[in-house]
């Protein structure tokens, strides 16, 4: 990496954040062991033959009939909390990654799309996505995955539509700026075609702001991912997230057996704090007005 | 304190800035003295550190910067190291500060009259009668008319010419001893700044007032100074009465800024001794594919063109506009049924000051807007398709902008920036793209070495060169250059032009030339087009306009530029 390139300016006043480091380092380790789970996990969660009932809602430290230690407990099945929590990891990251892309893919377009073309069609899809960031995104997401029913793909869309928009209105807002530029109008009056203004011209000037978005909304949907299969929507329970974690101890909660919801719980708070903590930094750094 | 004694007397001023890079020494141990009622101009280009001396002097300087030595005496008392509170409270009375910008300087969301009566009570106490009468006075002082009004208005109904009298009004309110002015005309049309410099002159002689002149131009400068110092790299390199170092200058720096200028060289001629052409010739153009011009057509001609620009209506206010019940907002005719006609080869100078339409009639040449009404052909086809979505037709027009820093797109490479046009429109190939690249960097001056950078890794007047060779890259035959020089300090500005002028002669380009300034227009274009109000009111032989103008608007605008004294044969 050369010294003075962008991204290692971008490094070098990143590091002088403490917190944002910290950050970093815990989101990077959760996606390191949620994808080594397999491997690192002591028990394969969702192999029922591996459950012994007798194990059932242990508390951390038990040493179970696999002979090995429970460190997080066990939950109503004789599940391994930690690898519960490990696969469940997993999951979450997944759905929110992916809901993510998907959204910053179908959003940016929409967006970016709006701007450039101008007139009666930006009018028309700027308002259809006003008037769906008027809806509640957990309504919109409620709606959605109980007329599509349970399954990843079928959740995967339902957060998919509750967060695309929020990506559509920060590149509209970036493109509308960058397309009343002079080196997009020096692009348009050489003439390049529409296709290479928008691509290599607009859409690279438009991340830094999309980037942040993208982070935080990241974590939105692990969270609204979290929410959906807490109540029941969200993932059917032979794929438990975070979230179907939390809902399957919630009833043991008030018997004493607080580990089988708090564990998932604090994984999650961790994650999207963590998430959101690097975001934020990510925004002061790209945000010009900040700049020293 | 007797008369003789300075007012201020500054020595071995040092301020530092403490940045991520190092310390940077702003300024670098400057001395001058002021005496009662003296005006004196500090010249210099960009980073020569005259803003900072100013700041210095009433202690606006913020961290990371600092005054880190010598010291600022007013009327005796030391300014350098006094507590903020105390500094205070001589800011606005005793020593006051007018701004290049004066929108930047105006609070938005208050009236003239409440940031005078603000101005006011910082160091007296008033009643809010008082406070008006007072206000209604300053205006009228430096000749706003109608002050009774305007009192009540907000800074933007106002003009920027008006805008920055009240900034002046504000700075004049307790008669301070001493008025630091930095840039306040850079922002203004030339008639306005003549005006605001006469008015200056006038004030501060009643009033006894000195005044200290922050420009990078010396005309401004010569016309309002008796004496003038000229700053680089944080120092004073010469200074003096402004006669003797304008006709006399000793430095060496002091004569390249003063060669630099086109009003003292031939039309034409190479500025500096032709500093800033390069050696290498422009890549050779490839045969022209492109369709035989129209028989009997003139080369370039807009024809009765007008831009009309209309206020977009919300959606509630669009319906009621429909309805009847909200009068839509006057559309702005920014130009007005123009036609005009560019011969091959020639270079047509289009002047006017800001709001004439003359960059709008710029861009409709070069195809970036469509024309509301009328045609713009090159050859006798039309420049742009027309329909709801008009394109642009041809290559073979193209244009060079104002503002490097904005025409150049900075997330990709200028070897990108430069080759991506020729290469969309089949003028180079993919294995040929390099070398024509280079080939063209060297042509505008450039190491050829540079391809593979950023923009922001370029100085000012090494991206217009970028922007310049992008333009020239696409092999046109018709440049439109809007203000190329306009953003650039003098010495690049003459650098550049001298790089337009070989240029054009190499590649038989064919020019029009957008310029407020009208010294760097004589020098370059062979007929002028004065645009005034969206229309052109005049239009002849350079020559000719300048020195025997027919329109009553462009005798105004000739006379307002400011003249440098004759140099000493």
């Amino acid at each position: 990496m050369r010294k003075d390139s962008p991204l290692a300016r971008f490094w070098s006043e990143f590091r002088e954040s403490r917190v944002a480091v910290a950050a970093l380092v815990v989101v990077v380790l959760m996606i390191g062991v949620a994808l080594l789970a397999p491997l690192i996990a002591p028990q394969n969660p969702y192999d029922l033959a591996n459950l012994v009932l007798s194990d059932a809602r242990r508390p951390p430290g038990y040493v179970g009939s696999g002979g090995y230690t429970h460190w997080l407990g066990t939950d109503a099945q004789g599940r391994d909390l930690l690898s519960a929590i490990l696969y469940g990891l997993r999951i979450s990251l997944q759905m929110g990654l992916v809901a993510g892309a998907i959204a910053f893919a179908i959003g940016v377009t929409l967006g970016i799309a709006a701007a450039y073309l101008g007139g009666r069609r930006e009018a028309f899809i700027m308002r259809v996505i006003d008037l769906q960031l008027a809806f509640p995104a957990i309504l919109l997401a409620l709606v959605i995955s109980a007329l599509l029913g349970q399954g990843k793909a079928q959740l995967i869309a339902a957060l998919v539509a509750a967060q695309y928009a929020y990506f559509a209105r920060t590149a509209h807002g970036a493109a509308s700026a960058e397309r009343g530029k002079d080196y997009v109008e020096a692009a348009l009056s050489t003439p390049l075609p529409a296709r290479q203004v928008i691509w290599r011209h607009i859409l690279p000037n438009c991340l830094p702001p999309l980037i942040v978005v993208a982070t935080v909304q990241v974590a939105n949907a692990i969270a609204l991912e979290a929410t959906l299969s807490f109540l029941g929507v969200g993932l059917p329970v032979t794929e438990p997230s975070l979230g179907s974690l939390i809902a399957n101890g919630f009833q043991y909660m008030l018997s004493g057996r607080y580990w089988i919801s708090i564990y998932p719980g604090l994984a999650l708070i961790l994650l999207i704090v963590a998430i959101n903590l690097v975001g934020d930094q990510i925004r002061d750094q790209v945000n010009p007005r900040l700049k020293r | 304190m007797s008369a003789g004694a300075p007012l201020l007397e500054v020595s071995d001023l040092t301020t530092q800035f403490f940045t991520r890079a190092g310390v940077v020494k702003a300024v670098d141990g400057v001395s001058f003295s002021l005496r009662r009622g003296e005006v004196m101009g500090l010249v210099g280009e960009s980073g020569s550190g005259k803003s900072v001396t100013g700041f210095s002097i009433i202690g606006l300087i913020d961290p990371p910067g600092r005054v880190a030595g010598g010291s600022v005496k007013l009327e005796g008392h030391e300014l350098v190291g006094l507590p903020p509170d105390q500094l205070r409270t001589l800011r606005g009375r005793v020593v006051s500060m007018v701004f290049q910008d004066p929108l930047m300087t105006l609070n938005p969301v208050l009236t003239i009259g409440e940031q005078i009566r603000l101005a006011l009570e910082a160091h007296q106490k008033v009643s809010a009668a008082e406070a008006r009468s007072r206000a209604i006075a300053g205006l009228a002082q430096v000749r706003i008319p109608r002050p009774e009004a305007t009192v009540d208005f907000y800074p933007h109904q106002l003009s920027g010419g008006m805008r920055q009298r009240v900034a002046i009004a504000i700075a004049l309110l307790h008669r301070p001893k001493l008025i630091i002015c930095d840039e306040p005309t850079t922002a203004l049309d030339v008639s306005i700044q003549a005006e605001i410099l006469a008015e200056m002159k006038e004030l501060v002689a009643e009033l006894g007032t000195a005044l200290i002149w922050i420009s990078h131009d010396l005309a401004t400068v010569a016309s309002i100074a008796q004496h003038v110092a000229v700053m680089r790299l944080g120092k004073i390199v010469e200074a003096g009465p402004t006669l003797d170092v304008l006709t006399r200058p000793q430095h060496a720096y002091t004569r390249a800024l003063l060669d630099a200028l086109p009003s003292r060289a031939k039309p034409g001629e190479f500025l500096l001794r032709g500093g800033g052409v390069p050696d290498a010739a422009p890549p050779a153009r490839r045969p022209v594919t492109a369709a035989a011009p129209v028989p009997g057509a003139p080369y370039f001609v807009a024809d009765r063109v007008s831009k009309r620009f209309e206020a977009r209506p919300g959606a509630l206010c669009g319906l009621g506009q429909k309805l009847g019940l909200v009068q839509p907002p006057p559309a702005v005719m920014a130009v007005d049924e123009v036609s005009l006609v560019v011969r091959r080869g020639e270079a047509l100078g289009l002047v006017g000051e800001s709001g004439s339409g003359k960059s709008t009639l710029g861009r409709m040449a070069a195809g970036i807007y469509a024309p509301s009404s009328g045609t713009v052909r090159f050859e006798g086809r039309p420049v742009m398709s027309a329909g709801a979505e008009p394109k642009k037709l041809t290559i073979r027009v193209q244009t060079i902008f104002q503002d490097p820093f904005a025409s150049l797109n900075p997330r990709m490479r200028v070897s990108d920036s430069i080759a991506e046009g020729p290469l969309a429109h089949g003028l180079v190939d993919k294995a040929g793209s390099a070398a024509y690249v280079r080939d063209w960097l060297a042509a505008v001056g450039l190491d050829p070495a540079f391809a593979e950078r950023y923009p922001h890794q370029f100085s000012g007047g090494q991206r217009q060169r970028v922007a310049i060779a992008r333009a020239l890259a696409m092999q046109p035959d018709l440049v439109v250059c809007d203000e190329p020089v306009a953003s650039l300090d003098v010495s690049i500005q003459a650098q550049i032009i001298n790089l337009l002028m070989r240029l054009r002669a190499e590649l038989g380009l064919t020019l029009i030339f957008i310029s407020h300034d009208l010294s760097v227009v004589r020098h370059l274009c062979d007929r002028v087009a004065v645009m005034y109000r969206g229309r052109i009111v005049e239009e002849g032989p350079a020559g000719q306009v300048y020195d025997n103008p027919q329109h009553d608007y462009t005798k105004r605008l000739l006379a307002a530029v400011p003249v440098l004294p004759e140099a000493a044969a």
